[in-house]
């Protein structure tokens, strides 16, 4: 099928981090995709598993989150692929990091028992756990992006024990929430071809124009158009609408 | 705050009375009130009969019914105390005892029936003197609340390297066979599981948990998957797992629901994977107490939970299948059940974002709704109406026949306006809801 249009998307460890239904993105964009005639094909990379993927030639990574033990048990093999990872950033590939994939693209990550994983170091921040298990930064959260030509309001769910300093771009402004830390005014991380957020829900899920706005990048970078054929999204603009309203009121 | 025993049960007990009088729920309140005095409230009270618990993430309510019904039905007027009704937190079990001891914190009876949620096992056992633990499964469940599971299972597992009463194991959940290791000097652990069946595959058809031996951290390998991560698994490097189980439901036929246990065939009412392991780990805890197997058989074929657990509703010749999934899991069991069904239907899926839910419903991301074979129509319901109807519209099933009514009243009208097969499926604090509408909605249609 030469005449058909595709888009490459490496699925990092897609059987340990997929806390909280993160595997859903990959979904999102696999259906949005199919919708404008756009084939999605991705490939796992596997713990410990000679790659089948080249990662030059990916159009999106995506990781998402996972348990601290799970984390731990990457870490090494994560390492392992820190120069494919850094060359395909660097080449303009998409990378989409929710939760756990976040932390590890930072300088560490330091869990809750006081472990310290080392992260790839691609980003400046870094990011610790407090000791006391108990305490995660928890519940639905609403953010104000730059991204999609303009305001977008991103809502999704946070859980995590992390706090992150040191970020240098915010993915967005904390409206509702935590973000990077309890409290906080920001929340994620992002440049042209990176986010990096703490948002599940997943977050493609109820931010359509977020996920319209990566197939979009994609498509411009491979030299074809970025126009995208708009969707019946009127189940996603009922829930935006009715959570945005909900959200606002028992701030 | 310490108070002495006798004023913490007399205060407690005039609570009880007091919501009693006042025609009022006692299940949670006065449990509450006495933990928020004194954390350790539960060393006031003792049992003079075996204590016996149920617990994992799924199934602990049909279990303990069913362990409930099999006590019950012993010759003599036994006196059971049971909570049924799903009150499984420390302060729930407290409530309980309260309405059942003497003065002296006390409580008689003949057994203690206890479904216990996870993460309180440590803290409720700790206090009272627990004869026999039956844990079922560990799944994905109310993450935000219980914290990750493997923290969960470390709770439980410290629990019970102290412990050295009966531990009754699912021998095909990893999560749960590595228990039996916690405690290396108790002798009194035995293993359940159920034969492979003929729904059995090769590769994890839906979210699963045991991926890593607990042992040794090596990826485990499994000879097949029973349902999510349930099946027959081992550890390559260190042996984990190949369990010999002490009890096995064998020759198992879920279009007849029968199976076989130590030679001899029996009944149940309901098909599903899952019930019938819920019926194996039952089976091995009456074991224990030598029950008449007159009495499981009896209990098998005749007992119904219908508790919103595989619960029949009939309106004007539609038959609905109304089933509790609180995790992906147990939404998958259901899918399966509506897929065994060859003929065309609708499905009604209510999802709430309460506390007890956990708030977070990303959970329904890992819900398999790309095998629905024969869906004509989707009504969504609850406060998270559009979030599970974006879920199944991703799914690649067309956006068009999905109708989202937030109130539930109307979408059981809706539901109810075509004729045919209908299966619905609420999570936790929307399940009891449903039932109130759909009977609410047929006795009005049907006059009664």
């Amino acid at each position: 099928m030469s005449g058909q249009k595709s888009l490459k998307l490496l699925h990092m460890y897609p059987n340990v981090l997929d806390l909280y239904g993160d595997g859903g993105n990959v979904e999102v964009l696999k259906y949005r995709c199919k919708m404008r005639g756009i084939e999605l094909i991705v490939t796992p990379h596997y713990l410990d598993t000679p790659d089948i993927a080249d990662f030059s030639q990916q159009d999106i990574i995506y990781l998402g989150g996972g348990a601290d033990y799970e984390q731990q048990l990457l870490a090494q093999d994560l390492l392992s692929c820190k120069d494919k990872i850094a060359a395909a950033h660097k080449n303009g590939v998409f990378m989409l990091m929710i939760c756990g994939g976040y932390q590890l693209m930072g300088q560490y990550y330091k869990d809750s028992n006081g472990e310290k994983i080392p992260g790839l170091g691609l980003f400046s921040y870094y990011t610790q756990a407090s000791r006391n298990k108990r305490d995660r930064c928890i519940g639905n959260i609403v953010i104000d992006t730059q991204i999609c030509g303009g305001d977008y309001k991103v809502i999704g769910f946070e859980n995590h024990g992390g706090q992150t300093a040191n970020v240098a771009t915010p993915f967005g402004k904390v409206l509702h929430g935590n973000g990077n830390v309890r409290g906080g005014e920001f929340e994620g991380y992002v440049e042209e071809n990176v986010i990096a957020t703490y948002l599940h829900g997943p977050l493609l899920s109820k931010n359509p124009r977020l996920a319209d706005h990566i197939i979009s990048y994609c498509m411009k970078r491979k030299g074809e158009s970025a126009e995208l054929a708009p969707l019946n999204d009127k189940l996603e603009e009922a829930c935006r609408k009715q959570l945005l309203k909900r959200l606002s009121e028992n701030k | 705050m310490r108070l002495p025993k006798f004023l913490t049960i007399a205060f407690g007990k005039a609570m009880v009375k007091a919501l009693q009088l006042a025609g009022r729920d006692a299940g949670n309140f006065p449990g509450l009130v006495l933990w928020t005095l004194d954390r350790n409230c539960l060393r006031h009270f003792s049992a003079d009969c075996p204590i016996i618990a149920v617990t994992g993430t799924n199934g602990k309510t049909s279990t303990t019914n069913f362990l409930n019904r099999i006590f019950s039905s012993l010759p003599g007027d036994k006196k059971i105390i049971t909570n049924m009704q799903g009150n499984n937190l420390d302060t729930g079990i407290c409530s309980l005892l309260l309405q059942h001891c003497d003065m002296s914190g006390k409580v008689h009876a003949d057994y203690l029936v206890l479904e216990t949620d996870e993460s309180h096992v440590p803290v409720i056992y700790k206090h009272l003197k627990l004869e026999t633990l039956v844990i079922l499964n560990f799944f994905r469940d109310q993450l935000d609340r219980n914290g990750e599971v493997e923290t969960l299972i470390l709770k439980v597992k410290k629990f019970l390297e102290t412990y050295d009463g009966n531990l009754v194991l699912n021998a095909d959940d990893p999560n749960v066979a590595r228990l039996g290791l916690a405690n290396p000097k108790n002798k009194n652990v035995y293993y359940y599981n159920v034969e492979k069946y003929e729904g059995a595959t090769a590769e994890l058809y839906e979210a699963g948990e045991g991926r890593f031996c607990p042992r040794c951290g090596e990826a485990l390998v499994y000879d097949y998957y029973q349902y999510s991560h349930i099946g027959k698994f081992h550890c390559p490097k260190c042996g984990f797992g190949n369990i010999t189980p002490d009890v096995q439901m064998r020759d198992l036929d879920l279009d007849n629901s029968s199976f076989t246990f130590e030679g001899e065939r029996y009944h149940t009412k309901h098909s599903g994977i899952y019930h019938m392991y819920n019926l194996a780990a039952v089976y091995t805890a009456a074991k224990l107490y030598n029950i008449d197997h007159k009495i499981i058989h009896d209990v098998f074929e005749n007992f119904e939970v219908n508790n919103g657990r595989l619960e029949k509703f009939e309106c004007g010749g539609s038959t609905l299948l109304l089933n509790l999934a609180k995790n992906p899991v147990g939404a998958n069991m259901t899918l399966r059940l509506l897929n065994q069904d060859k003929g065309e239907k609708e499905l009604l899926f209510v999802l709430n974002d309460n506390i007890a839910d956990g708030c977070d419903v990303s959970w329904i991301w890992d819900i398999n709704f790309s095998i629905f074979k024969g869906v004509t129509r989707v009504i969504t319901s609850g406060t998270r109406a559009y979030d599970i109807a974006i879920r199944i519209k991703c799914s690649g099933y067309d956006p068009d026949k999905i109708f989202v009514y937030p109130e539930l009243d109307k979408a059981v009208a809706s539901l109810f306006s075509t004729a045919g097969n209908k299966y619905a499926v609420a999570n936790y604090t929307a399940v009891q809801p449903t039932r109130a509408a759909l009977r609410a909605y047929i006795s009005e249609k049907e006059g009664k």
